[in-house]
């Protein structure tokens, strides 16, 4: 749910950038989900339902997850990253261009 | 190039995929299964599940001050 809400669709040759509508609103619902569990699992905690040796289980298990939600998405960002050939290529004749300009200037622009 | 970036990403991605469900199997549903069951074969005891993250956590911490330290050396001897 997270992950589909940030990608929006690329031009032809800008590389992906992650959009969301309102960043404010979004963190806000996310701070406002963390908040219940985390109340939940203190009233749960309190009541000696778990016992107190399992305190720390839930912050863990949220940074745990928050790792590897931030290794998904930088997964998927290096499988969806667009190489842009055309512009490669013209990339490559502006930097002959470049070089034929410089020698006929009679500066040596050694090839390294 | 672009399909060692793809093979790369998917690395990236079917590893934190599978530590993020191997991770939540362990800590969410175990409890609740009998004790005797065959599946606690193939997780470590409930302990481990605290225990590995956090050093993990301070081994990440730990390198991470060694780096700067290391870089913040590195551009006091460049300066004297």
């Amino acid at each position: 749910m997270l992950f589909t809400s940030f990608y929006s669709p690329a031009s032809h040759w800008t590389p992906e950038l992650v959009f969301i509508a309102n960043p404010v609103k979004h963190v806000l619902k996310l701070l406002s989900l963390l908040v219940v569990i985390s109340a939940l699992w203190i009233g749960l905690l309190q009541a000696s339902i778990i016992p107190q040796s399992h305190t720390w289980l839930l912050p863990i298990y949220f940074i745990v997850s928050l790792g590897c939600y931030g290794l998904f998405m930088v997964g998927v960002g290096l499988m969806r990253f667009p190489t842009c050939p055309q512009e490669a290529l013209l990339l490559q004749q502006d930097i002959a261009e470049a070089k034929d300009f410089l020698k006929q200037k009679g500066v040596d622009v050694g090839s390294n | 190039m672009e399909l060692a970036d793809r093979a790369v990403g998917f690395l990236l991605t079917f590893t934190s995929l599978s530590i993020f469900t191997y991770y939540t199997f362990w800590v969410i549903i175990l409890p609740f299964v009998d004790s005797d069951n065959f599946i606690h074969n193939y997780f470590l005891p409930q302990e481990y599940a605290i225990l590995i993250p956090v050093c993990a956590g301070v081994v990440l911490l730990s390198l991470l001050c060694i780096f700067i330290g290391l870089v913040l050396l590195k551009s006091k001897k460049k300066k004297a």
